[in-house]
């Protein structure tokens, strides 16, 4: 049975390990354009910004008028500081709507105490449906700030109501926890002065674990010394730097942060706003009106600023973190199950020939295929069919090239923004960069897995996310 | 099996790779490191100065040398730093002293350079210092929208008719990428376009003209009256909507006797910046059509039109303390959501 069983297995790694070795260096070899397309990109960004007078927009009656959509879900805590620090974005024409999404805590009464709230007859022109407005306030010492408070319907239900309430031209996603740099609405705005037709822009996420934080800014860079969140400040700056601003030369970006991005408030609505019944819905919602824009016509480009205009908290538990993780991962495979009529079809372009395959077969298969890889691997040493020696190099190899571009990717940031300027913030994420690949990514696939065996289950749960909150973090000096 | 020779070869690939990564990583942040020391102590040197030059009027020799003396790039961010701060005969001080030190023929250069991004940062030099140069004309036709964008705003201190009816074309011109530039230039330029600009407005109904109508509702001049009043008789929504903002704008009575017909256009927008209009002109007369305009079908009209009430005052508040009482549900809701407004929040 064991000698079966062990031929079985031979048979097994010889004919799957080259397969899992060449998928291995084919998408390292795919991410290598990526780089080289992201450094071209990233190069032609920087000349076009140096220098550049962003102060005239501040001064111009001109500029499009942009409605943040905030949703609150019991952040009594954290609302005020996180509201002040909106209303003081740099930016003439803005209007802040904060939606409580059904908040259980004091999250409206605070929000009613601090900002001189008054309650206004509760109408509405209800573009899509929602769940019920409870209440609605208007500020007497803001003009540009209403907050609403409505049943708990999730987040995509809440960016609908704000939907229906915003007046400006564009609208801006983004999560309660995000930082929103003082100039970044400046930054992400550009797209849609010079060019017509933009849909939606996102803009680069950092990971504010570890760094100084006052008043709802980050005031000082650092990288977090602990091991999960040091990993994805990392993980944060490949996917942008080099993923979506490497697609963005391409003309390929069908992901904008759910932290962070601005879209034409006409084409959403258009589109419908956010779907209720998925996980995904920000990737969701930027796939339909690239789809859209295709079938219908009318703008469709997705642009990607590379400036770091926004800053999130990521989870430091594995536990949090695994829920986010296969919460990702279901939503991509929801996303792309929705939306499967794309795939290699000429209708839609780019999207359709390259975009869309790359995140059938790469971004939702590579799970499966590192997984099938190391539990090949761990059989065949199990079996005596391979020796450590093969194994060791056998992993080196399939991991080594993707060290390698993070590596890159840090050079990216480095010859870019270079906020992590001090000699202990190049160590540590040098150092993140080499242990990503020693026992976090394995974590990655198990959890990305999940997500996708939850997703063939028709599982469609959230699960909680923790945050410590902002509270003044002490940067090392 | 996969040759472990074939694995070891990839392997040192990959090694050699990191290694390289990690070198250039690390070594350029000791670069970056030591240039940007340098270059504070630069900067801060030119920055003295050329503040001496400027303040005192005059070439000092010794200045002069100490400036001459720094690299170009150092220079040009000492220039264009303190064009930040300057106007008026500061500028034109800073000016005299960039042509004698050769920033400005070094930028003009740059203007004429085959590569954009050269072209780009030779009109923002000349733009920052506000150098009435004619090659920066040209660039207003360059084939990329960054240098035209750029080109547009150094019009803006440039406020000749020739710089103008440049400008104006740019409006007309459908591809344009760079149409916030113009617009926000010709803005900025102020009362010196309402000639050129009334005029531009005359002959033209289409995409151009609802550009120049937004541009003309931040002048405001009555010389705008005429086309304003042509324009918002044409097919193309935008444009009505436009002309109906610059009629409350410029205000007056022809004004307001056109927007109260537009309160019955049979676009939605027209008849909500109709009424939004009529509410910035504070023109109560229109009180008993706007009130009519709270039943509208639609909510964008019926909310305009409730907030233009609360705008022309105590005339306005009573209508809408009138249709609290009306048997419109939609009315009288509207109403009492605008009548509940703190101040602050009418605009």
């Amino acid at each position: 049975m064991n000698d079966m069983l062990a031929s079985f297995v031979t048979q097994f790694l010889v004919k799957g390990q080259f397969a899992v070795l060449l998928y291995f260096l084919a998408v390292n070899g795919w991410y290598l354009v990526l780089l080289v397309s992201s450094l071209l990109e990233l190069r032609r960004h920087m000349l076009l910004i140096a220098d550049e007078s962003r102060h005239l927009l501040l001064s111009s009656t001109l500029s499009p008028t942009i409605s943040i959509l905030a949703p609150a879900y019991n952040e009594e805590a954290t609302i005020e500081v996180s509201l002040r620090a909106l209303l003081a974005l740099h930016y003439p024409n803005l209007e802040v709507i904060v939606i409580s999404d059904g908040s259980k805590d004091r999250t409206v009464q605070v929000l009613i105490e601090k900002f001189g709230l008054v309650a206004v007859k509760t109408i509405y022109e209800r573009n899509i449906e929602t769940k019920p407005v409870r209440s609605l306030y208007r500020s007497s010492t803001y003009p540009g700030l209403v907050v609403v408070d409505k049943e708990n319907g999730g987040k995509a239900d809440a960016l609908n109501v704000g939907l229906s309430f915003a007046r400006g031209e564009l609208v801006c996603a983004m999560d309660a926890d995000t930082l929103i740099e003082a100039d970044g609405l400046q930054r992400m705005v550009r797209p849609f002065l010079y060019a017509t037709d933009v849909v939606a822009t996102g803009g680069t996420i950092r990971v504010v674990n570890g760094s100084l934080v006052k008043h709802g800014r980050v005031e000082k860079t650092a990288v977090p010394t602990n091991f999960l969140a040091g990993i994805q400040v990392v993980e944060y700056l490949r996917a942008f730097l080099f993923g979506r601003l490497g697609w963005n030369r391409l003309g390929g970006n069908i992901i904008i942060s759910g932290a962070f991005g601005l879209f034409q408030r006409e084409a959403v609505l258009k589109a419908g706003g956010y779907l209720h019944d998925t996980v995904g819905e920000d990737m969701e919602l930027v796939v339909r009106l690239k789809r859209l824009s295709y079938e219908r016509g009318g703008p469709g480009k997705i642009a990607f600023v590379p400036d770091p205009v926004a800053w999130t908290e990521v989870p430091e538990s594995a536990k949090v973190l695994g829920r986010q993780r296969d919460r990702w991962h279901r939503g991509l495979a929801d996303v792309l199950w929705r939306h499967r009529r794309m795939l290699f079809n000429p209708r839609y372009g780019v999207t359709g020939l390259f975009v869309y395959p790359y995140y059938a077969f790469v971004e939702l298969l590579a799970p499966l295929i590192e997984a099938v890889g190391l539990f090949a691997l761990v059989l065949g040493l199990v079996f005596g069919v391979v020796d450590w020696t093969f194994a060791g190099l056998f992993y080196l190899t399939a991991y080594g090239l993707g060290t390698a571009l993070t590596a890159f990717t840090l050079i990216l940031e480095d010859l870019s923004f270079h906020r992590y300027n001090s000699f202990r913030d190049r160590a540590l994420l040098f150092w993140w960069a080499l242990l990503e690949n020693m026992g976090y990514r394995q974590l990655t696939v198990y959890w990305r897995l999940r997500g996708l065996w939850k997703f063939l289950r028709g599982r469609k749960d959230w699960g909680a996310m923790e945050r410590k909150g902002f509270r003044p973090i002490t940067a090392p000096s | 099996m996969v040759n472990e020779t074939v694995l070891q070869i990839i392997m040192l690939i990959e090694v050699g790779l990191l290694a390289l990564a990690v070198s250039v990583f690390f070594l350029h942040g000791v670069w970056l490191h030591l240039t940007t020391r340098r270059m504070e102590k630069l900067v801060k040197t030119g920055r003295e100065s050329l503040a001496r030059l400027v303040s005192s009027g005059s070439i000092n020799l010794e200045d002069a040398r100490v400036l001459r003396g720094l690299p170009n790039d150092i220079q040009q961010i000492t220039f264009l730093e303190i064009s930040r701060t300057l106007s008026g005969s500061g500028k034109e001080r800073l000016r005299f002293a960039a042509q004698k030190l050769g920033v400005i023929d070094r930028a003009r250069a740059l203007c004429l350079h085959r590569r954009w991004t050269r072209r780009l940062r030779g009109a923002r030099i000349l733009s920052q210092l506000d150098v009435p140069d004619a090659l920066v004309l040209k660039l207003l036709a360059d084939p990329h929208p960054a240098v035209r964008a750029q080109a547009a705003e150094w019009a803006a201190s440039q406020p000749s008719v020739e710089v103008v009816s440049a400008m104006l074309v740019l409006l007309a011109d459908p591809a344009t990428q760079a149409r916030f530039a113009v617009q926000n230039a010709l803005l900025r330029m102020g009362n010196v376009i309402a000639v050129p600009l009334a005029a531009f407005l005359e002959t033209h109904s289409d995409r151009a003209a609802e550009a120049g109508l937004k541009v003309a509702e931040s002048v405001a001049s009555p010389q705008f009256l005429a086309s304003a009043l042509r324009l918002s008789f044409v097919e193309d929504v935008g444009v009505r909507e436009a002309a109906a903002k610059l009629l409350g704008a410029i205000a007056g009575a022809e004004a307001a006797a056109r927007l109260m017909e537009m309160l019955g256009d049979p676009d939605p927008h027209v008849r909500a910046a109709a009424a939004s209009a009529l509410g910035r002109m504070n023109y109560w007369q229109a009180g008993s059509m706007l009130a009519e305009r709270l039943r509208d079908e639609r909510w964008r009209v019926r909310r305009e039109a409730g907030l233009a009430l609360r705008a022309i005052g105590a005339a306005g508040t009573l209508f809408l303390r009138k249709a609290l009482k009306g048997d419109d549900r939609f009315a009288a809701d509207m109403a009492q959501q605008v009548l509940d407004l703190p101040e602050a929040a009418t605009g």
